[in-house]
């Protein structure tokens, strides 16, 4: 049993560089005094923490598909490469919290360890394989979120977004236990593995009694991706936060979330049962909702971080979708609708949160005449919108082509056309800012300190994938057709 | 292979040019203008060849020509070109009008020049695109992409209320195209994802016409439902009737070149997804719809010709007459005869010499009067008395409003005629009540010349200048068109001919 044990902890070295890293951060945070030097190591040191975690994710991708530490845990390609996602989206946040104003000075380093501290929740949602780990992993996520959520302590929205957060947070995360415990009431035992096979023993009257305990379940980890109606806390956290926190929030919650889903879809609802028919039609309402609800409301934004925290609602809504088909195909779509969602969220944050520090807000009229001025950073924003927006040849597109192909590839015709309906409504509200930014004569000749040649340099690095994976994305899918969900 | 450099030569040709604006300085005008200029004259000097190479006897897609490289194998996705006689008279066509559009931006566009003489060849190279493609993903990308330089031409150089015309254009057309994307994954999945199933070529002949599937729990024939869902997405191009109210604003408010590129070769993109994907796509659901199809013509052809009257602005006035004679198309289509369908492909091309004309023309007047009004908003008139002042003016207003009004002789007549000879036996009323539109198109564009160019000369007609060299420059090879395919089409019609034909009877054993 023990060596068992450590045979398996090979395969646990990225989520054990990250603890290391964070309790590293964390000593060396506390004992030295804050001053420019030793954050600039702190910031470094993260960094390079990160890459390395990366690295080793990369090296476990190819590894086999297996459960460790008595099947709580489970590495296979898929969570790995959702675990890269989350780490690549955490570097590009790191990044930005180190440029923005918008994190108080004093602050930068704990948002560095609380970052970390968040990835590894994110990473052991992504891996769990029984319904302790999923609610471990969802409180790692959310306690740590809840703090940064109120970073800017003198602020009023921010506190605000904080209170809020936790309280919505502590409610959907009792109704998850609540929900769990029933499940583990009916089917004896938390491990993923022995309640597929004890679900199948059920008849059906029993299934459809256990069916709203699933519900609970699944309201917990909607509420971490804010799928509506779980979604209210959403926008008011997104705009009271700092905006690298609302980057990070976008990011890394959402992937594991959608991970996390994706399994237990897989998991439980495989087989033809009344209970997968109930599931999809939960998921298939959820994620027209979502769409619908998130590009609705983004239309009327006065915000631009409000309007692309309805936009990132949305686009959880349509990933919801792709989990809506429980196959190969639609786990593919995901994955690479996630690769391609990670660089879209990370340039429009590093944008809007570059405008939005030299103006001291971020409302719309901030981009006006943005291309007169900045005409390669309204060129990137403006590929960006699009690309959200789903026009090919950009990534966006190949993303929700896919989405729409693993649909219709199971017959799912309404839910591809409100799809391709709320893509219309999404286009109304990203052309406002293309608009602003080059329609309008700008409106003064100041100088925008971030946009400094190495910030220009970094954000047009991360546009590349975008364009890139819209015309050869072959290879990218090929990747995520192998990250297939492994399940015993 | 000399034919797949061709293709591929005329479609990256403007991408060579967007790619040297963007590295000519940002003062040097002369040489950017020069440099597009040369670019497109290039661009048509290939169509020409293509032109002279073309084999007017073989139907179908010329295998000369045709270009199929994979793109993305795992989903059997090609970068697949072709050329066949409904194309042909397109392609001729773009490059055409894009060379004069360069010429016509030369002093009328002012600010941005760069950014404009890019997005303009960006936008030439994209509806190559959509024109040459075989392959069902590359066409809808360039469908797409089009949208790009179109929202940028019309909402940065375009007339006082630009953005909402730009926005209008690109949402409806976005709409549009998105149902046509649901159908295009939803054929994929149709043929079991089976090599040929982006190919446009290997989806014709009504494969799908027995296929149902289930929707809000009814069961509906696939052909149908997803003829329905393509021919909104192209009749929003057209525009037809429900769907055209994004056109007025965006003739109106884009910039000249940019009108004459939406009616010249923009709304021809519609008529042609039905020839070349709808029609043989689904061929049974076409001619299911035929009679449908052929009232919605009507209504075009009447609502729009009534509209046109009724408007004080000229370039609305063109606007709603474009609607009014693309709605003979749809009535040539809706045929599905020979002479119809020949008609239809003829009119396309006509529509786009006669409407750029107009188009060219008002932009000339728009640069002295700056204003467009036939008669003011208080009633007082705009114009008057232009025949006396600016002779040369007249007599090429002249020659471009006959070819519009399909005078005989005049290349607009010959197109309508194989219309109403093709559709006459199949849709007799709808035949008698399309040629009321005829009626309605030569008061409202001769009541419109008699208001503009008679009557007392307004005094601020006497100071305008005739045309410039420049501009009579570009207006010859398109009143050369008019009045040589007015008398001699066969150029044109040759080539299409056996097209046409492998079309029609396709449609004909459904």
């Amino acid at each position: 049993m023990y060596l068992n044990y450590l045979a398996n902890i090979a395969r646990y070295i990225p989520e054990l560089i990250l603890v290391a890293l964070m309790a590293g951060l964390l000593i060396l945070e506390t004992t030295y005094r804050e001053d420019e030097k030793n954050k600039k190591y702190i910031f470094i040191g993260g960094l390079i923490g990160l890459v390395v975690a990366l690295a080793s994710l990369v090296a476990n991708f190819s590894g086999k598909s297996e459960t460790i530490f008595s099947q709580s845990m489970i590495i296979d390609p898929f969570s790995t490469l959702m675990k890269i996602i989350m780490v690549l989206g955490t570097i590009g946040v790191f990044y930005l919290s180190r440029i923005s104003k918008d994190i108080y000075e004093s602050l930068k380093t704990e948002f560095i360890v609380m970052a970390v501290g968040i990835l590894i929740g994110g990473m052991i949602l992504a891996s769990a394989n029984n319904m302790l780990m999923i609610y471990i992993g969802v409180e790692t996520l959310s306690i740590l979120s809840y703090v940064m959520a109120s970073f800017k302590k003198n602020d009023e929205r921010s506190s605000e977004a904080g209170l809020k957060y936790a309280l919505y947070g502590g409610l959907s995360a009792g109704i998850m236990l609540f929900g769990m415990s029933h499940i583990f009431g009916v089917l004896g035992t938390i491990q993923f593995s022995g309640m597929a096979v004890n679900l199948l023993k059920l008849n059906q009257a029993q299934m459809l009694i256990l069916m709203p305990s699933f519900i609970l379940f699944f309201v917990g980890i909607g509420y971490k991706i804010a799928a509506v109606p779980f979604h209210m806390w959403s926008p008011d956290v997104y705009e009271g936060s700092p905006t690298p926190v609302t980057a990070f929030f976008a990011i890394v919650p959402k992937i594991a979330g959608i991970s996390a889903l994706a399994r237990i879809g897989f998991i439980f609802f495989t087989a033809a049962t009344p209970m997968r028919a109930s599931w999809i039609l939960l998921l298939m309402a959820v994620a027209s909702l979502t769409m619908t609800v998130g590009n609705v409301t983004a239309i009327g934004q006065k915000s631009v971080k409000r309007m692309l925290a309805y936009s990132s609602i949305s686009h959880a809504g349509i990933m919801l979708c792709g989990l809506v088909v429980i196959n190969d195909i639609g786990v593919r779509a995901i994955t690479f609708y996630g690769i391609t969602y990670l660089f879209m969220t990370l340039v429009a944050f590093y944008i809007v949160s570059i405008v939005q520090d030299k103006y001291g807000n971020d409302h719309f009229d901030r981009f006006t005449g943005l291309a007169y001025r900045y005409p390669f950073m309204a060129v990137v924003m403006t590929i960006v919108m699009f690309s959200l927006t789903g026009l090919p040849p950009l990534a966006g597109f190949v993303a929700k082509f896919n989405i729409i192909n693993a649909l219709l590839n199971s017959h799912f015709y309404t839910l591809a056309i409100i799809l391709a309906l709320n893509s219309v409504v999404s286009a109304y509200y990203y052309l406002k800012i293309v608009r602003l930014m080059t329609l309008k004569q700008q409106e003064s000749n100041e100088v925008i300190e971030g946009f400094g040649f190495l910030n220009q340099f970094i954000i047009i690095v991360m546009t590349a994938p975008i364009l890139v994976l819209g015309v050869f994305w072959e290879n990218i899918m090929m990747l995520a057709n192998g990250a297939k969900i492994f399940f015993q | 292979m000399h034919g797949l450099d061709l293709l591929s030569w005329i479609l990256w040709m403007p991408i060579i040019g967007v790619l040297g604006v963007l590295f000519l300085p940002k003062d040097n005008a002369k040489a950017i203008k020069t440099w597009a200029l040369v670019n497109t004259i290039i661009t048509f000097a290939l169509t020409l060849v293509l032109y002279s190479k073309f084999d007017p006897t073989v139907s179908g897609m010329q295998h000369a020509f045709n270009v199929r490289i994979p793109w993305i194998p795992q989903f059997h996705i090609y970068y697949a070109l072709g050329v066949d006689g409904i194309s042909l008279p397109m392609i001729l066509l773009t490059g055409l009008l894009f060379m004069l559009c360069i010429l016509s931006s030369w002093t009328q566009i002012k600010k941005s020049l760069k950014a404009y003489f890019a997005l303009l060849l960006l936008l030439e190279s994209t509806v190559f695109g959509v024109f040459m493609s075989l392959d069902f993903f590359l066409f809808y990308v360039y469908w797409e992409v089009m949208l790009l330089p179109m929202f940028f031409l019309i909402g940065v150089w375009g007339g006082e209320n630009r953005e909402y015309a730009a926005v209008k254009f690109f949402l409806y057309t976005f709409f549009g195209s998105l149902l046509m994307l649901v159908g295009i994954v939803a054929l994929y999945f149709a043929t079991n994802q089976s090599p040929d199933s982006f190919n446009i070529l290997a989806l014709q002949g009504g494969k799908f016409t027995t296929q149902t599937l289930s929707l809000f729990g009814t069961t509906v024939s696939f052909s149908k439902l997803f003829f329905i869902f393509m021919f909104i997405g192209f009749a929003i191009k057209v525009p037809v009737f429900p769907f055209h109210t994004w056109l007025p604003h965006a003739h109106v408010q884009a910039p000249t070149a940019i009108s004459v590129i939406l009616a010249g070769v923009l709304l021809k993109m519609g008529t042609y997804g039905f020839l070349r994907i709808a029609f043989p796509i689904f061929p049974d659901s076409a001619k299911y719809f035929a009679s449908a199809i052929a009232w919605l013509g009507l209504i075009n052809v009447i609502y729009g010709a009534l509209c046109a009257m009724a408007q004080t602005d000229v370039k609305k006035l063109i606007a709603y007459s474009s609607v009014s004679h693309m709605g003979f198309v749809m009535l040539g289509l809706s045929a599905m005869t020979i002479q119809g369908v020949n008609g239809a492909v003829l009119q396309m091309f006509n529509h786009g010499t006669s409407t750029a004309m107009m188009f060219f023309l008002i932009g000339i007047i728009y640069e002295r009067s700056h204003h467009r009004w036939i008669v003011r908003p208080d009633g007082s008139k705009g114009f008057g008395g232009l025949y006396t002042q600016l002779p040369i003016y007249s007599i090429v207003f002249i020659i471009g409003m006959f070819a519009s009004m399909g005078l005989p002789g005049m290349s607009g007549f010959i197109s309508e005629a194989l219309i109403f000879l093709g559709m006459y036996e199949k849709f007799t009323t709808i035949t008698v009540l399309a040629l009321f539109g005829l009626l309605i198109g030569a008061a409202y564009l001769l009541w419109m010349f008699k208001r503009m160019f008679f009557g007392e000369v307004n005094p601020e007609v006497k100071e305008y200048t005739d045309m410039t060299k420049l501009e009579i420059t570009y207006m010859i090879p398109l009143c050369v068109a008019v009045i040589v395919f007015g008398i001699y089409p066969s150029p044109i019609l040759n080539i299409m001919k056996a097209s046409v034909g492998q079309l029609v009877s396709l449609l004909a054993t459904f």
